[in-house]
């Protein structure tokens, strides 16, 4: 009850969208934040098998607002002639709201025609801006994916390396992927994807602390560990009603297990699923990198962890 | 109230915020005729076109929103096949729901920044760094008036050098963002990638001149360095924008390089020698030869007369 009223405040409070943005209601979209490589692609399946739910598969509008807004324009934050400057942020927010409304609306009429309609938002590349989209969408409900570090930055290694399925996926846009720097300096990939890492989760913890509305932090170790059980963990923080049998189902559908074997493994999109498969991935040299890049996030979320 | 009541409701007073909000914006705002957009690259005298234009009596400028930064540097550098898709946020198939709100991005902040400019005056926007993001921006206001601003590449690169070398007006900042190699450290790497930067926002202003239907032209520092009344005029009148000649030489004069004060003016300052053919000065042969060898299409565009170490162009 309390917290209905508050939505109906934030609601009212926000900038109004454009009328363009059809009938799409911010409070059915689902966003799925925390950084590549942390089972976003999997988590967001589970839930889009479901009756009703549709998934936006990366956007990156976080990304186009947030690296412009933290990197490449950070020291103008306070200069008003900057089309993102803090005086008139309430006018740019309104834009991005605007922005993901219509756009949503646009991609997904189904939802959109559908009082209990949800859209899941993947955007794992686009968390450096999760802060102002969860600003610009009060009434949005949002999941923290977050993964041990030294996993994510393990899997990244191998994706990165010759012949590995970003190579095809490049191919597939019509250019071929460049030497990496996982072959020619390992060392200096690992820092720069631990950073990576600092950077996206960071961000994306920063919006989940600040977000009033419904929310859910989950870790990628857990969602392994007992899928439907977590999953109901989801469902049950973000208040959406979900029939047990259909969620088995969609869990089931989508298990590890149910992967065929030859599209499974080293160089592959999916490749070992197993928490803790950084101590055969990484030199003990890496793992410290990662440590030491990543370390604060690591003992936030992971505080039971040990270190290498 | 049922849940459904309860969302019908939010919906509808959504809506009618949303529409009154929109008809202030529309009756209270900046018209985007009246907008006239400086594209080309950083050091090529935007500054000082941007002071003399936006210094007329109900003008004004704004500086460097970056707005054409937002949208291109990821639209066309960053996102590669995925354009043509469903899923990215600026996928072309979309095109008409994020051009509108492009459009009401950059009127409602110019409505909100520049209220003397609201009801016949007109706003200057500087935008050299925002470049790479003309072609979307003049899409997205195809009623506004646009400036192809252009220099000689070899002084553009000569003076972004300058500016970023120790010590001098920008270096400390690229310090803090530690960024952009040094011109310091590795000087030929540092004008190579100047020289590929140069290309992309030339390339892109470009682009967006020869799709324009609007009002626009086309101007090279050089000739407003040799003769800044007779450019402006020319200026004003391919915008057909009417201005009263004295007062046009005045902000001229008012902005003349002689009257910048000496101290203001020099190595290592935002002013340092608004000199064409400068490069001479400053650059090695090899750095030419880069600038020359990277930017050579454009050169022979726009300076096909110009003479370069390798011989004709």
């Amino acid at each position: 009850m309390i917290r209905d009223a508050w939505r109906k405040v934030r609601s009212r409070g926000m900038p109004p969208a454009g009328e363009e943005t059809g009938s799409m209601l911010p409070e059915n979209l689902i966003w799925v934040f925390g950084t590549a490589r942390t089972g976003s692609s999997w988590l967001s399946a589970i839930m889009g098998e479901i009756g009703g739910y549709s998934r936006w598969h990366e956007p990156l509008v976080g990304h186009l607002f947030g690296n412009l807004y933290y990197e490449r324009a950070g020291h103008r934050s306070e200069d008003e002639h900057f089309i993102l400057g803090g005086r008139y942020r309430y006018l740019w927010l309104d834009t991005l709201r605007r922005f993901v409304l219509d756009s949503a609306a646009a991609r997904f009429p189904e939802v959109a025609a559908k009082e209990e309609g949800y859209l899941i938002i993947k955007e794992p590349q686009g968390s450096m801006g999760a802060p102002l989209l969860m600003e610009a969408l009060p009434e949005s409900r949002m999941i923290l994916l977050v993964r041990d570090p030294r996993d994510v930055v393990a899997s990244n290694l191998d994706a990165h390396k010759k012949g590995t399925w970003t190579a095809d996926l490049m191919r597939k846009g019509g250019k071929e992927k460049p030497p990496s720097l996982a072959e020619s300096r390992p060392d200096a990939f690992v820092r720069g994807q631990a950073r990576r890492y600092v950077r996206d989760v960071g961000n994306a913890k920063k919006a989940y602390d600040a977000h009033r509305g419904l929310k859910v932090l989950v870790r990628y170790e857990d969602l392994r560990a007992n899928t439907l059980e977590s999953m109901k963990r989801i469902y049950s923080a973000l208040e959406i009603p979900v029939e047990e049998a259909e969620l088995a189902r969609s869990v089931e559908k989508n298990a590890w297990e149910n992967i065929p074997a030859e599209q499974k493994g080293e160089g592959k999109f999916h490749r070992k699923a197993k928490p803790g498969g950084w101590r055969e991935d990484l030199t003990p040299e890496q793992a410290e990198i990662v440590e030491g890049v990543a370390g604060s996030l690591l003992r936030e979320l992971y505080p039971v962890r040990s270190t290498a | 109230m049922t849940p459904r009541f309860k969302r019908a409701w939010r919906r509808a007073v959504r809506k009618g915020e949303s529409l009154r909000s929109r008809a202030r914006r529309s009756s209270r705002g900046v018209s985007p005729e009246n907008i006239v957009w400086i594209f080309g690259t950083g050091r090529s005298g935007s500054t000082w076109l941007g002071s003399m234009m936006g210094g007329l009596d109900g003008c004004a400028m704004w500086n460097e929103p970056l707005v054409g930064n937002l949208f291109g540097n990821f639209h066309y550098f960053r996102v590669g096949g995925r354009k043509q898709g469903r899923q990215y946020i600026l996928g072309e198939p979309y095109k008409e729901t994020w051009l509108g709100p492009m459009r009401d991005l950059i009127l409602a902040g110019a409505a909100a920044r520049f209220p003397g400019v609201i009801g016949g005056g007109y706003l200057i926007i500087k935008e050299p760094n925002g470049s790479i993001g003309a072609p979307l921006l003049m899409e997205a206001l195809p009623e506004s008036r646009m400036i192809f601003l252009i220099r000689d590449p070899r002084d553009v690169v000569a003076s972004s050098m300058d500016a970023r070398s120790e010590g001098s007006w920008l270096s400390e900042r690229r310090e803090a963002q530690r960024r952009t190699s040094k011109p310091d450290r590795n000087p030929n790497v540092y004008v190579r990638m100047r020289a590929n930067s140069y290309v992309q926002q030339i390339e892109k202003t470009w682009q967006a001149y020869r799709a324009h239907g609007g009002r626009k032209v086309m101007v090279r520092y050089e000739d407003l360095r040799a003769d800044t009344l007779k450019t402006m005029k020319r200026i004003y009148s391919a915008l057909e924008i009417p201005v009263e000649e004295a007062e046009l030489a005045r902000s001229v004069e008012k902005n003349a390089w002689e009257n910048i004060p000496e101290e203001e003016k020099g190595e290592g300052r935002k002013r340092r020698k608004a000199k064409p053919g400068g490069w001479r000065e400053d650059l090695t042969a090899r750095q030419v030869e880069i600038v020359e060898d990277i930017t050579a299409p454009l050169l022979n565009e726009f300076y096909p007369h110009t003479a370069t170490t390798r011989g004709a162009l």
